[in-house]
């Protein structure tokens, strides 16, 4: 009776540990619109140095975390600015580029002179 | 509006990434507990859940534009 009844209870078992997950997904908004899914990321950017703090005291390591440096830098600004200068480096080219070739046909009259 | 537009794709990318983990998570579970620590679960659940961030995305960018019409009875 306990043989036949053992490899039930392991499926029994198995299946709820996944259901649960499932349902732990499903239940905290993991698995619903854009919002629920930032918002859940949100919250758990906020729990995690808190958390990590009381674990570390949990295992007698009171070292202090290294601060995470704030970084000026933007990288939508820095594209932008690279394309901002691109474009007006492409829309001056032609201008440059006769001028370059007068100040050349000069250079070369004036070592032929 | 382009504040708006900026706020739409940091909530996409953050819903995708969110959407993917917890897709690998549930696919590392079912891995183990199922399918005897294979990886396609868990690959599996990480696309699952990259699709399911794609397509709320795609959604929400479309949303303005999406035009919901109704049929108009004759009485």
């Amino acid at each position: 009776m306990a043989t036949k009844l053992l490899p039930v209870v392991k499926l029994a078992t198995k299946v709820g540990i996944a259901g649960g997950a499932v349902y732990v997904a499903y239940d905290s908004g993991l698995l619903g619109g854009s919002e629920q899914g930032s918002e859940a990321l949100r919250k758990a950017r906020a729990a995690v140095p808190p958390a990590i703090e009381e674990w570390m005291k949990y295992f007698g390591l009171q070292t202090q975390l290294p601060t995470i440096p704030n970084v000026e830098f933007s990288p939508v600004q820095a594209w932008n600015s690279g394309v901002r200068w691109t474009i007006s480096r492409l829309s001056e080219a032609p201008t440059k580029a006769s001028e370059m070739t007068t100040q050349g046909f000069q250079f070369v009259k004036n070592l032929l002179k | 509006m382009a504040d708006e537009y900026g706020r739409k794709w940091d909530r996409c990318l953050a819903d995708t990434a969110v959407k993917t983990v917890t897709g690998l998570g549930v696919g590392v579970v079912f891995s183990v507990l199922f399918f005897k620590r294979r990886t396609w679960p868990v690959s599996f659940g990480s696309g699952l859940g990259l699709g399911m961030g794609y397509s709320n995305c795609q959604h929400d960018f479309r949303l303005p534009y999406l035009i919901h019409g109704r049929t108009v009875k004759d009485q």
